[in-house]
């Protein structure tokens, strides 16, 4: 009898094919014996059958529509950020590298063609410092302009 | 049907990732009516599910790139669109997301059939939409399962993904979801008029 009452509450799960390999042999074995488990079955195999029967509801008239054009902007929106992303890796990059590599070449020219040219402003440091604050100045217009574009952007978003 | 081809190509996956509109374009065609039918099980409200639909696409080109291809895309897709509903529900229901509606009438009794045509039609139809207002009166835990295993046919280890809940707690979810089910049709003497 206990084992009766256990097969019984398993009579959902298999008609959802949710049991098993193990249960299943069980349940099979029960239900060759057992008449009332396999009518009580049929029951459950009626309802899980309606459910999956059940209509499809369709997505209203233009709601597609709607939502693909929205997707689109979404989309465009986030490839013009990851551009812009892009270009801001890209000017920092660039801004260290000029950085670095203008010590070699203001010390080149300060010492080569400048020592000739202006006895005032030959001095290295000079250069370098001068050199440095328009690239520095440079990177943080990028920067707030890009910022500003990102603003807009998600506003309109 | 075109919707049946799973996202599992790594092409596919990538170019998703790339942000490829024409891509999100095949996977809006593909599970517009899933999704959709989904969404409106859990909030049975057709403009609520309409603002959740779109929602959840725009939340799927937000998060693409958090998707692992080596998972399910049926069960990412339909977790997304998951926790959005139920973030619907708590915010607004906060009283009924875990809870069974006090009273019996639903939208889904006006969800249009796609069954036969003629008087079988008409029959068909009817009992169809009884069926789907008694799932529509059932907790919202035990009708997405229902749904999630009958309607979008997801194995039992998808699902447990899409609710983050363990496979054991899923198998009970499904049981007792189909034990009210059958009560409550047999309550009203209607146990089995669905069989057509």
């Amino acid at each position: 009898m206990i084992a009766h009452d256990k097969i019984r509450e398993l009579l959902a799960l298999v008609a959802a094919g949710a049991l098993d390999a193990a249960e299943q042999e069980r349940l099979e074995r029960h239900l060759a014996e057992c008449v009332e488990c396999a009518q009580e079955l049929e029951g459950w195999n009626a309802l899980a059958g309606g459910l999956r029967r059940l209509p499809m509801p369709r997505p209203p008239t233009g709601l597609v529509e709607r939502t693909r054009t929205l997707l689109g902007k979404q989309l465009a929106a986030e490839a013009e950020r990851r551009w812009d992303m892009g270009v801001l890796v890209f000017l920092v990059v660039f801004a260290w590298t000029l950085v670095l590599v203008s010590w070699p070449i203001v010390r080149l020219m300060s010492e080569g063609m400048l020592g000739w040219m202006d006895s005032g402003l030959h001095q290295t440091w000079v250069w370098l410092a001068v050199y440095s604050a328009l690239g520095w100045l440079a990177a943080a217009a990028a920067a707030v302009a890009l910022g500003l574009r990102q603003r807009e952007l998600r506003r309109k978003v | 049907m075109m919707w049946e081809v799973p996202v599992g190509l790594e092409s596919e996956a990538a170019r998703l990732r790339r942000g490829d509109p024409a891509a999100f374009e095949a996977l809006l065609e593909r599970y517009q009516n899933r999704v959709y039918r989904y969404l409106l099980r859990m909030v049975r409200e057709p403009a609520t599910a309409e603002d959740l639909f779109q929602q959840t696409w725009l939340r799927v080109a937000e998060k693409i790139r958090a998707y692992n291809p080596q998972r399910s895309f049926e069960a990412w897709l339909f977790s997304v669109a998951r926790n959005l509903a139920i973030d619907h529900l708590r915010r607004y229901r906060p009283e009924s997301v875990d809870e069974p509606l006090a009273t019996g009438e639903t939208r889904a009794d006006q969800l249009v059939g796609a069954g036969p045509t003629a008087l079988e039609g008409v029959i068909v139809r009817e009992r169809s939409s009884r069926l789907a207002a008694t799932l529509g009166e059932l907790p919202v835990i035990y009708r997405e399962v229902l749904s999630l295993r009958f309607e979008e046919e997801m194995k039992l280890e998808e699902i447990a993904e899409v609710l983050g809940t363990p496979l054991s707690t899923v198998k009970t979810r499904l049981r007792r979801s189909l034990e009210q089910m059958r009560g409550r049709l047999e309550a009203r003497g209607s146990a089995r008029e669905w069989q057509v």
